[in-house]
């Protein structure tokens, strides 16, 4: 049955509302159907490393602030977290395939698939825009691809991270958040002219 | 605002942190075995000193790691983060930061080009 | 002479005459030229009065030509986007633009102010402290009077409608101020391959080159910075900040920029793209297209080239920013932001026309206006003579050089003696004659001594006065930034001396005097700190500059005056604060020593002026009058702001709907459907209550309560923090956190937890459940949800190491859904549910893993009403379809949604307390009767204190219920408590006067009055049909029966009886059905 609800977001209506302009400079997404996976996980006992990258078929990443791709994007967030990006679908089964398989680590996985709202942000003057709310230096020799942080944006934590192809960003926000990010987005953009791609 | 280095992630805006206090004091083991007194001071006294200080921060909008950092409370002057013993007591050897460049003092001037 | 401008130069100037600017001042219709400032304009015009002094209502005119300009304060602007206390030396004149004096009252020229000056020695130094504290009731008229006649210019009258902004950036060399060292600096910086940022806050770069006549590199200055500031723009990394103050420098390099992106002459606003583009609107400052002196953001992060189109595209929608935050990490900073000029400290020399000689040659090579046509120059330094030399070129006739030194000038006096300009070596100016514009000039033989009296040896006939005492180094960011300063005997001024931070000075801000020394140690300072860089300096010759002979400075503070200083006319030290050698000597007189007391007594250096014109002529008097050296006396402490920054730019983006996160459930929008008020929860926004058709809350609330308690009602809970605890260790650690036994609680259970601090007291509360062996699920109150996994996290990470556990925080990805009432199950039944929901099947305090209308939840049986309840957690995608399915499944029973006030109120029938409500952080569990959730079996966090003697007083404060005395009156929350009314009767007798008038119990007593407690939560109880509430009774657990009293405002008090703080459904049977 629930196959037949539609998933939300909560976005819907804020996105529905706004106006895009012609020749806009900044382009902000909302990214639907991913799914999101917690991982706690001391990377220095046992072989709960090599375990959890058999089941991920990827490395997690260990060097702070990066994150790996493959069929998932696996971004670092601390020493012994990790957050899972993968596909809407297969979120609860890779979940429940990893705690089987890290049944006998010291491990934590969760389901946070609801918990986050994926946010894309491209076009020009995206570095400019997020500037505008982040005291992190984003000029691409300190902050590329394959970087990611977790850190503040406006007001709100975000995990901040260079898109695959460099040319826009992934900011991932705590769901309640996203309504109040987004309007912040949309106003510190609106001097460059903002669009908001209808999906 | 201070520049904080965090041991993992590096340095970061103050606003990224949270502060908790004075670091290195220790829960006593057993508590009832405490005076008022000695409890008292266990709760309430802390060294508040005039310059170099070891305190404690979390990494809260980052890594939500707690770790030491020791700053002048003069100065201002962050000496050097470090990170707490863990399990096995060991601790790791932290991050010592030049103050005049803001670079890690391992790292090679520059090397970032 | 332009005939609209009458002191308007015909040639020169960096204004463009074929771009005319018409403005208002004081209601009259001027006009000035592109490139003018306000002031510059008001020059042309012969605008001679500007403004009335703060404290004596003199007439003043303008003094300087920049940052330091101390009166022309104007009111810029009308209405909403009024702007008051802007200096009109750094307002850029725009068509259209409105000033008006703002200490004008009731009008600049109307002299009401003079019986302020007749009788200006009863407003001496500390004259707020002694003449008006007393009697106290008086100051509030003292105060609007003062403020009305010294006029503090007006706040906008409506809500800013203007865009500011913040802007995030990081640099290795951040360089602040453009003159001829910052550009130097910059230049080696950038070519060094640093990343450069810039700021200068003029609208064009250049700084003091842009009004001298000086060649550098064989060009003339503001073409040679022209051809630098293109280099800039050129270097790949190099973000040029023009109309920008670096106005505060912070701990760890970090330093603070106010942008102004909208100050161009014609009015223009520009966006963020605009304001960086290098097309018209921004390089028309002196009506010369695509001229880059006026600076445009180089290519760098900030660099739109073709943003112009797309501005102009939305041109109608958006609204252009006003003016931006930069907040600036910067690796290095280099600090070039010039000097400050000294007035002269001699009677009158605060009369209109009176002027810093450095601002007279800016007015005549800049802006091509000329502020006098007979001038006596008073100079004890060469550089005077420079002004001197402009004004003899430019058509005025300086009837004489007044040089305190015997041995005069070096190469400029001869230049002066070659044009025929008559130097009186050895002389000052004594006085100044004329009121509203000066008149002539007093000439006095100087003997060395300032506290000598003299008598003039002859009077000069002139409308202008310019001086010049020496230069003072614009120390301020260096200070700051926690610099030490250095007192340099030679220059006579502070030099920077040691840093703390990585910075370095350079130019005239490091005491440099000649341009070209202060070319060459901004080449120095720019390879010094890209040395600290670790990069290579790039080898940048400083330009070649004409180097003159100059005879060295001569001190002179105090100019001798006709009688001593507390009896001669006025020798003003602060022009804006009024502050006089008198009052520096009637504040040592009164015992004041320190230069910090001396400069609040006085108000030196206070307001817009922070020490720019008058800090060390203050100094030097004060040490003078004490006996002692400059260095001895110190200076005082400088901060932010360098110059004042407005309101909005310091806000940036955070206002309106954005000054705070909203937080929203998943169900947000359906309760805003429903027409619910929001209650502010932290930072989330919760439904308060649901009004049905003209509904007030009481009416909404009560019909809500009695569903709930007859029926079934849902609410939204999922602003509840969630964190699921996990690890072998898991069960240990809780031990450890909570006080009653977790380690009993089997599988599938759920248990009232409570968590103290180590003090012994409530910290937070919530139900929590053993999911597996190793595996908890813990809740957190709404507003604590954060800080308590903060503080687990502490715990496991500083303390317990060894423990191991992860903490994950569900908050986010879970709503919460209380469905509440007798009639609760035959709901979920309805939905359809997987597991059996009758009382044995699924008992109290249980929670199960189920499905419900097919969609996977976890349920809890819990209660907060002290119903039959159920929580139904569920993914947040899939919240809102579950809340609507409720509402249809639960039509039949007339399911009634329900905000947090109901909730109150169904959980203070029953007892339950709200942290943070109920408690304040200085409450014990034992306070609260908690006692059965105490652990003997164990340790945990706060145990211990609560043996400590104060957690064991008798007569602590604890929780009872409390019943009004006449069943209706709802007592306000925060009601204090007293145990007999007749002690405020008894007061009320004792009392001999009437007073605490406007308080609560003034009218009766004046006795403090001791009470015995507080109302915590007190609401009307629908289903009892009488008001109840919670309070903190000293010793109030063995009072149960007693009668008390509440103080109420305007009434008298109300007793009130202490009874058990359970009111429903004492036995609890209702909610295990
Ligand atoms: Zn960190």
């Amino acid at each position: 049955m629930s196959e037949t609800i539609e998933r939300r977001h909560g976005l819907e209506a804020f996105v529905a509302a706004t106006e895009s302009v012609g020749g806009a400079r900044v382009e902000i997404d909302v990214l639907t159907g991913r799914g999101f996976l917690n991982l706690r996980l001391d990377p220095r006992k046992g072989n709960g490393l090599e375990t959890a990258a058999r089941a991920l078929n990827q490395p997690l990443p260990l060097t702070a602030n990066t994150f790996t791709t493959g069929e998932h994007r696996v971004y670092w967030c601390g020493p012994d977290e990790w957050l899972i990006e993968t596909d809407e679908e297969r979120a609860t089964r890779l979940g429940s395939d990893l705690a089987k398989a890290l049944a006998d680590c010291h491990a934590a996985i969760n389901d946070v698939s609801s918990g986050h709202v994926a946010l894309g942000i491209a076009g020009e003057d995206a570095r400019t825009v997020l500037a505008k709310g982040c005291t992190l230096d984003l000029d691409p020799r300190e902050f590329g691809p394959g970087q990611c942080a977790r850190t503040g944006l406006a007001k709100a934590t975000v995990l901040l991270a260079v898109a695959d192809d460099a040319a826009g960003y992934t900011v991932i926000v705590a769901r309640s958040f996203a309504d109040y990010l987004c309007r912040w987005l949309a106003n510190a953009a609106r001097p460059h002219g903002v669009r908001f791609p209808v999906p | 605002m201070l520049l904080i280095d965090c041991p993992w992630c590096g340095s970061r805006a103050e606003t990224e942190f949270s502060y908790g206090g004075e670091a290195g004091i220790v829960r006593p083991a057993d508590p009832d075995a405490l005076s008022d007194a000695e409890w008292a001071d266990y709760l309430f006294n802390r060294t508040n000193p005039r310059g170099a200080h070891r305190e404690l921060w979390n990494h809260a909008q980052g890594c939500r790691r707690w770790f030491g950092v020791e700053r002048d409370t003069v100065t201002y002057r962050i000496a050097r983060s470090f990170t707490l013993p863990d399990a096995a007591g060991a601790a790791d050897g932290g991050v010592e930061r030049d103050f005049e460049t803001g670079d890690p003092t391992d790292a090679e001037p520059g090397d970032r080009r | 002479m332009t005939g609209a401008q009458p002191n308007r130069l015909p040639t020169g100037g960096r204004v463009d005459r074929s771009r005319p600017l018409g403005f208002r001042f004081d209601g009259n219709a001027l006009q000035g030229f592109a490139g003018d400032t306000l002031a510059s304009a008001l020059i042309a015009n012969d605008v001679q009065l500007v403004g009335r002094s703060f404290k004596l209502r003199r007439p003043r005119g303008i003094v300087g030509s920049g940052a330091e300009e101390p009166n022309a304060i104007l009111q810029i602007g009308e209405g909403a986007t009024a702007q008051p206390n802007l200096r009109a030396t750094q307002v850029p004149l725009r068509d259209g633009l409105v000033a008006r004096t703002t200490r004008g009252w009731p009008g600049v020229r109307f002299d009401v102010g003079a019986i302020n000056d007749t009788f200006g020695r009863l407003l001496g130094a500390g004259f707020y402290y002694k003449t008006f504290m007393y009697p106290r009731a008086w100051w509030k008229l003292y105060e609007h009077a003062i403020r009305r006649s010294a006029g503090f210019g007006a706040a906008p009258t409506a809500p800013d409608p203007d865009c500011y902004e913040h802007m995030n950036a990081h640099c290795d060399v951040l360089v602040a101020g453009g003159g001829p060292a910052g550009l130097m600096a910059a230049l080696t910086a950038a070519k060094s391959g640093a990343r450069v940022i810039l700021a200068d806050e003029q609208n064009e770069f250049g700084g003091g080159l842009l009004a001298c006549t000086d060649q550098v590199d064989g060009a003339p200055a503001a073409e040679w910075v022209a051809a630098v500031v293109d280099e800039l723009g050129d270097c790949a990394d190099c973000t040029l900040l023009p109309r920008s103050t670096v106005f505060g420098y912070h701990d760890h390099n970090f330093l603070t920029i106010a942008e102004r992106c909208r100050d161009h002459p014609d009015g223009s606003a520009d966006a963020f793209s605009a304001t960086n583009r290098p097309a018209a609107g921004d390089d028309s400052t002196a009506g010369r297209q695509h001229d880059p002196r006026n600076g445009r953001t180089a290519k760098g992060p900030d660099d739109h080239p073709d943003s112009g189109a797309a501005a102009g595209h939305h041109q109608d929608t958006v609204q252009p920013v006003k003016e931006r935050l930069w907040r600036i990490r910067a690796r290095q900073v280099v600090l070039a932001q010039g000097s400050f000029e000294r007035p002269l400290v001699f009677c009158n020399n605060d009369r209109p026309g009176v002027m810093l000689a450095s601002a007279v040659s800016t007015w005549i090579n800049r802006y091509a206006v000329l502020p006098g046509r007979r001038a006596v120059v008073f100079t004890n330094n060469d550089s005077a003579y420079r002004a001197a030399l402009d004004l003899t070129e430019a058509g005025a006739e300086v009837a004489a050089v007044v040089d305190s030194r015997r041995g005069g000038a070096g190469e400029l006096g001869r230049k002066a003696l070659d044009l025929g300009i008559p130097v009186l070596q050895g002389h000052v100016v004594s006085d100044v004659a004329g009121r509203q514009r000066v008149s002539g000039a007093s000439i006095a033989r100087w003997a060395g001594d300032g506290w000598a009296t003299v008598k003039p040896t002859m009077r000069i006939d002139c409308d202008l006065v310019v001086m010049s005492g020496g230069y003072s180094p614009a120390v301020h960011l260096h200070s700051q930034a926690g610099g030490q300063l250095d007192w340099d005997e030679s220059q006579l001024g502070f030099l920077p001396a040691k840093s703390v931070q990585a910075n370095v000075s350079a130019g005239a801000g490091n005491g440099k005097s000649s341009l070209a020394e202060c070319l060459a140690d901004g080449v120095r300072a720019g390879a010094e700190t890209v040395s600290k860089l670790g990069l290579e300096p790039s080898p940048i010759e400083a330009p070649a500059a004409g180097n003159i002979d100059e005879n060295p400075i001569e001190a002179l503070w105090r100019v001798p005056a006709v009688r001593d200083a507390d009896r001669c006319p006025k020798q003003f030290i602060d022009f804006q604060n009024d502050t006089s050698v008198a009052d520096i000597k009637l504040a040592v007189r009164e015992g004041y020593r320190n230069v910090e007391h001396v400069k609040r007594y006085t108000a030196l250096g206070f307001g817009t002026d922070q020490g720019k014109l008058g800090n060390i002529n203050g100094m030097a008097v004060l040490a003078d009058i004490l006996g002692k050296s400059i260095p001895e006396v110190g200076t005082t402490t400088f901060r932010p702001a360098y110059t004042p920054v407005s309101f909005g730019v310091g806000a940036g983006e955070s206002v309106g709907e954005l000054y705070e996160p909203v937080r929203k459930t998943a169900i947000h929008e359906w309760h805003e459907a429903a027409g619910a008020p929001m209650e502010v929860v932290g930072q989330w926004h919760r439904p308060w209550y649901f009004p049905r058709d003209g509904e007030d809350m009481h009416a909404a609330v009560a019909r809500e309560c009695l569903a709930v308690r007859n029926s079934v009602g849902i609410m939204d809970a999922s602003t509840l923090g969630k964190i699921d605890a996990a690890g072998p260790d898991v069960v240990e650690f809780l031990e450890r956190i909570y006080t009653h036994d977790v380690g009993l609680m089997k599988v599938g259970r759920c248990a009232y937890g409570i968590m103290l601090g180590e003090d012994g007291m409530l910290m937070d509360d919530g139900v929590m459940a053993r999911r597996g062996e190793h595996r908890f699920y813990l809740t957190t109150t709404t507003g604590g949800a954060a800080n308590v996994l903060d503080w687990l996290e502490k715990w496991l990470q500083t303390e317990w190491p060894e423990l191991q556990v992860y903490l994950t925080s569900l908050t986010e990805h879970y709503s919460t859904i209380a469905v509440a009432g007798p009639h609760s199950r035959r709901v979920l039944d309805k939905l359809g549910c997987d597991i059996a929901l009758d009382n044995e099947s699924f008992p109290f305090m249980r929670m199960k893993p189920a499905t419900l209308a097919g969609i996977p939840v976890t349920l809890f049986r819990v209660s907060f009403s002290g119903e039959l309840a159920y929580e139904i957690n569920i993914e947040n995608s899939l919240a809102l379809a579950m809340w609507e399915k409720l509402m249809d499944a639960g039509r039949e029973f007339e399911i009634t949604p329900y905000g947090t006030e109901t909730m109150h109120v169904l959980r203070a029938e029953k007892g339950y307390v709200i942290v943070g409500q109920d408690t304040d952080g200085s409450v014990t569990p034992v306070d609260l009767g908690m006692n059965r959730l105490l652990s003997n079996e164990k340790d945990f966090l706060g145990k211990r204190s609560l043996r400590r003697p104060d957690c064991l007083r008798e007569d602590r404060k604890q929780l009872v219920g409390l019943l009004s005395s006449d069943a209706r009156t709802v007592l306000p929350e925060g009601t204090q408590l007293i145990d007999e009314a007749g002690s405020l009767a008894r007061g009320h007798r004792r009392a001999k006067r009437p007073a605490w008038r406007g308080s609560q119990l003034g009218h009766r007593s004046r006795e403090p009055i001791p009470m015995c407690g507080h109302v915590t939560s007190s609401y009307q109880s629908a289903c009892l049909g009488h008001p109840i509430a919670l309070a903190l009774v000293a010793g109030g657990q063995s009072r149960k029966g007693a009668t008390i009293h509440a103080a109420l405002p305007g009434r008298d008090p109300l007793p009130v009886e202490i009874v058990a703080p359970v009111f429903y459904d004492a036995g609890g049977q209702r909610q295990h059905v």
